[in-house]
C-alpha cells in the first residue's frame, strides 16, 4: 500500500511538474508521442536510405539520440528526408521538431528566429585535393589552377575569399553533379577539387587509385555542423545534455554493448558514471525537471550508443569512408580533438 | 518495258562506297558502332555479375551489377515510402499506368471499347484514389506524410495527373482563343498561353512552391506534392492550348460553316464536327508535348519532391553500394525510353488512323 501510494504521490508531482516546466515543442513531442526530425534526403555516410527506404547514417542517429532520450525509444523518430532551404522553413512553421543535416551554424542564422543551433556533432573545414603527380604541398602553389567544385555552393565563396585574399589566380569547373564532378577531377580535367576535409577523404576512396590523391594542409573555412531545434529551452537542453551523455560515455568507455554489464556492478565504477545512471544521479534529477524518462542517459547510450561508435559505425575505418577518428577534429579534446564532454552533475 | 531493280543488298553497298567519301564514312560510322557495341556487350554480358551470384563479385568485376539492382529496386520504385505499407504505392502506380494504357488503346480504337463517359468517370475516381492510397489516413490505413511520396508513384502522379487534367483545361483555352464571338475572352485566353509559354519550367514549379500557398485563405496548407502538381497542370494546359489551336485553325472555314447551315447549334458545331477533326489533326503535336511533360516531371527534384530519378540517385548513395551509379542511371533510362516509346507507338498508329 505505503509502495502504491509513493508511486501515485511520484506520479502526481511528476504529472504536475512536467507541463509548468516542460517547453511547449518538448510537450508536443510527448503528446504526439513522435519526433519528427529533419536529414539530407542524399548525404552518404550521413544520411541515405537503405534498402528499405529508412535513412541512416551519421547524422540520422542524432535524431535516435532525441527520440532515445525524449520518448525512451529511438524508433519513435520519424525521420525524414527534405532539402536545406525546405527544410529549415519546415522547421520554423512547426512542420518538424528538429533537424540533424550538417547544418553550418552562423551567426546570422542563430540570429533568425524560429531555430536554436544546440550542439556541434561534427567539426568540418573545406580543404582541397590534388592528384600527387602535380607535385604540390601547399594550396598557396595552386596559381593558374583549375579547381572543381559544387555550383552555387558556400564551397565556392570560401574559395573566392581565400584565394583572392592572396592574389592567387585560378579557374574554376563548375559542375553540380557530384557523380559527374569527381569523375571530372580523376580523368583530370582539373587539378584541385574542393570541398570539405571529410567528404574529400572518403571521395577519395572512390578512385581506381586512391593513393595517388593527397590532400592539402590549408584548412580554409570552419564548419561546425550542428544539430537545429525549434526554439524551447528544455527541448534544447534535452538534446544538448543527451548529447553530452554521449561524449561523457566516450570518456569513461560506456558503450552500447558493455552498459548494462556497467549498471548491473555500478557500484564499482566511477562517481561519474553513477551520477550518469544511478537511480538518484544527476541524469534522474534532469529527468524531473524536463519531463524526460528517469532512465533517458540509459536509453541514449543502450539503443544509439557512446559518439566514438555511432562515428566509427557510419564513417569508420570499417566503412566506405574509412575515417580514423583521432585524425579528425571530433576526437575527444584528451585525444587532441574538439570534443568536449561537459560535466554531468 | 521493264526496269531492273538493283536488290536491296546491291543497292546499299553502292550508297555505302560509291564514291570515296562515302566509304571513308561509312568505316568510321561502322569503327563507331563496333566500339560502342564492343563497350556496350563487355559491360552488359562478358564482364556482368548475374542477379544469382554474390554481390561481393561487383567489387572485382567491372561489368553491370545485377546484385545491386536486386536490392535496390524497391527503393528506387518506392523511395523512403514505408516498408510495411509498398502495396498502396504498387497499387497507385499499377492503376495509373492501367488507365493511361486503357486511355491510349481507346483512342486508337482497340479493346476494351468504353464509352468516353466510362472513361472520364473512371479517370475522376482514380486521381483522388491515388491522394486517398498514398496520403492514408481513412478507412484504417496508416497516415503517410507526402516527404515520403517517392520513386515511381510519385513521378506518374506528376506526370499522368497533370497530362489528364491540363487536356481539358487546353481544349477551353483553344476554343476560348479561335472563338470570334467574345473579344475579351479570346484576348484573356491567349494573354495566358503566351505568358506561361513565355517562362520556364521550373520557374512555374517554384511559383507552385512557394507562391500558391500564399494565396491560399488563412489556416489552409497545400502539400508541396499538390502545389506542384497544381503548377504543373497550368503549365502543360497553355502546350495543350496551342497543339489543340493549330488543329482548329487548320480546319477549312466551311467545316463549322456547314455544320452551322445544317442547324446545329455553336457547341454542336465545335463538339460534333470541329473539335474530333481538329484533335485528329493535332494529334501529331500534342504526343509530342505530352511525351514531353512526362519527361520534364524529374525537374521537381529542384523543390525537394523525390521521383524515380532522385531515388534511383540515392539508391547509389548507400555507402555499400557507391560504385553503381550506371546501373542506377540505366534502370531509370530504360523506364524512360520503354514508356515513351509505346507514348510515340501510340502517336504513330493514331496518325495511321487520321489517314486511312
Amino acid at each position: 500500500m505505503k509502495l502504491v501510494l509513493s508511486s501515485l504521490v511520484a506520479a502526481m508531482t511528476a504529472a504536475a511538474a512536467s507541463p509548468a516546466l516542460a517547453g511547449p515543442v518538448l510537450d508536443e513531442i510527448k503528446e504526439k508521442d513522435q519526433l519528427i526530425c529533419l536529414v539530407n534526403p542524399n548525404s552518404p555516410g550521413f544520411s541515405v536510405p537503405d534498402s528499405n527506404g529508412v535513412y541512416q547514417g551519421f547524422n540520422t542517429d542524432f535524431c535516435r539520440m532525441a527520440a532515445a532520450a525524449i520518448l525512451g525509444d529511438a524508433g519513435k523518430a520519424d525521420i525524414r528526408g527534405i532539402g536545406f532551404s525546405d527544410s529549415m522553413k519546415t522547421l520554423v512553421a512547426d512542420g518538424a521538431h528538429m533537424a540533424s543535416r550538417s547544418i553550418t551554424a552562423t551567426g546570422t542564422r542563430d540570429a533568425d528566429a524560429g531555430m536554436a543551433f544546440v550542439a556541434t556533432t561534427f567539426y568540418d573545414g573545406q580543404g582541397f585535393m590534388i592528384p600527387k603527380s602535380i607535385g604540390v604541398t601547399s594550396a598557396t602553389q595552386l596559381e593558374g589552377a583549375t579547381v572543381c567544385a559544387e555550383d552555387g555552393s558556400t564551397t565556392l565563396l570560401n574559395i573566392a575569399d581565400w584565394f583572392s585574399d592572396r592574389t592567387i589566380s585560378y579557374r574554376v569547373e563548375n559542375i553540380a553533379d557530384k557523380t559527374a564532378r569527381l569523375e571530372a577531377f580523376f580523368n583530370g580535367k582539373c587539378d584541385v577539387y574542393a570541398s570539405d576535409v571529410t567528404a574529400l577523404l572518403s571521395d577519395r576512396l572512390l578512385s581506381d587509385t586512391p593513393e595517388a590523391y593527397t590532400i592539402l594542409p590549408e584548412v580554409i573555412s570552419a564548419e561546425p555542423l550542428t544539430l537545429v531545434t525549434q526554439p524551447d529551452q528544455a527541448l534544447e537542453a534535452a538534446v544538448f545534455w543527451a548529447f553530452q551523455v554521449m561524449l561523457n560515455a566516450d570518456v569513461y568507455g560506456i558503450t552500447s554493448d558493455n552498459v548494462d554489464q556497467i549498471i548491473a556492478d555500478l557500484g564499482s565504477y566511477p562517481k561519474a558514471v553513477n551520477r550518469l545512471f544511478a537511480e538518484d544521479s544527476a541524469t534522474a534529477e534532469m529527468a524531473e525537471k524536463l519531463g524526460l524518462p528517469q532512465d533517458w542517459a540509459y536509453q541514449v547510450i543502450s539503443q544509439v550508443g557512446a559518439y566514438s561508435e555511432v562515428f566509427e559505425k557510419h564513417l569508420g575505418k570499417e566503412t566506405a569512408f574509412g575515417l580514423e577518428l583521432n585524425e579528425t577534429a571530433n576526437a575527444l579534446t584528451a585525444d587532441g580533438g574538439q570534443m568536449y564532454a561537459y560535466p554531468i552533475r | 518495258m521493264t526496269r531492273l531493280v538493283p536488290p536491296p543488298l546491291l543497292s546499299a553497298l553502292k550508297s555505302g562506297f560509291g564514291t570515296p567519301l562515302a566509304s571513308l564514312l561509312t568505316f568510321l560510322a561502322a569503327g563507331l558502332v563496333l566500339t560502342v557495341s564492343w563497350s556496350a556487350a563487355g559491360w552488359l554480358f562478358v564482364n556482368a555479375v548475374w542477379p544469382w551470384q554474390a554481390a561481393e563479385a561487383c567489387q572485382v568485376n567491372t561489368g553491370i551489377c545485377w546484385p545491386f539492382l536486386v536490392e535496390k529496386a524497391r527503393f528506387i520504385l518506392f523511395g523512403t515510402y514505408p516498408a510495411g505499407q509498398h502495396m498502396r504505392p504498387a497499387v497507385v502506380s499499377v492503376l495509373l499506368i492501367a488507365l493511361t494504357v486503357i486511355t491510349c488503346r481507346q483512342m486508337t480504337g482497340k479493346p476494351p471499347h468504353l464509352s468516353p463517359v466510362q472513361l472520364i468517370c473512371a479517370w475522376l475516381v482514380t486521381v483522388p484514389l491515388c491522394f486517398v492510397l498514398m496520403g492514408g489516413g481513412v478507412f484504417g490505413l496508416e497516415p503517410v506524410d507526402p516527404v515520403r511520396w517517392n520513386g515511381m508513384p510519385i513521378l506518374l502522379m506528376l506526370s499522368v495527373i497533370a497530362i489528364v487534367l491540363a487536356f481539358p483545361l487546353g481544349l477551353a483555352l483553344a476554343l476560348a482563343r479561335t472563338q470570334t464571338t467574345h473579344k475579351g475572352l479570346s484576348w484573356a485566353a491567349a494573354g495566358y498561353v503566351e505568358a506561361t509559354r513565355a517562362v520556364p519550367m521550373l520557374t512555374v514549379i517554384f511559383v507552385g512552391i512557394f507562391v500558391l500557398p500564399l494565396t491560399l485563405p488563412e489556416g489552409m496548407s497545400i502539400s508541396p506534392v499538390t502545389a506542384t502538381l497544381v503548377a504543373l497542370i497550368f503549365f502543360h494546359a497553355s502546350y495543350f492550348a496551342e497543339d489543340i489551336r493549330s488543329g482548329l485553325i487548320s480546319l477549312p472555314r466551311g467545316q463549322t460553316e456547314a455544320a452551322r447551315s445544317l442547324g446545329l447549334s455553336y457547341w454542336q458545331s465545335i463538339f460534333f464536327v470541329g473539335l474530333p477533326q481538329a484533335i485528329r489533326r493535332a494529334l501529331p503535336a500534342l504526343v509530342n508535348s505530352m511525351i514531353g511533360a512526362y519527361k520534364d516531371t524529374s525537374l521537381v527534384i529542384v523543390v525537394g519532391i523525390l521521383d524515380l530519378t532522385a531515388t534511383a540517385r540515392a539508391s547509389f548513395g548507400d555507402p555499400g553500394w557507391r560504385d553503381h551509379a550506371l546501373e542506377a542511371y540505366g534502370l531509370v533510362g530504360v523506364w524512360f525510353f520503354l514508356s515513351c516509346a509505346y507514348l510515340s507507338s501510340v502517336g504513330r498508329s493514331l496518325h495511321k488512323q487520321t489517314k486511312g
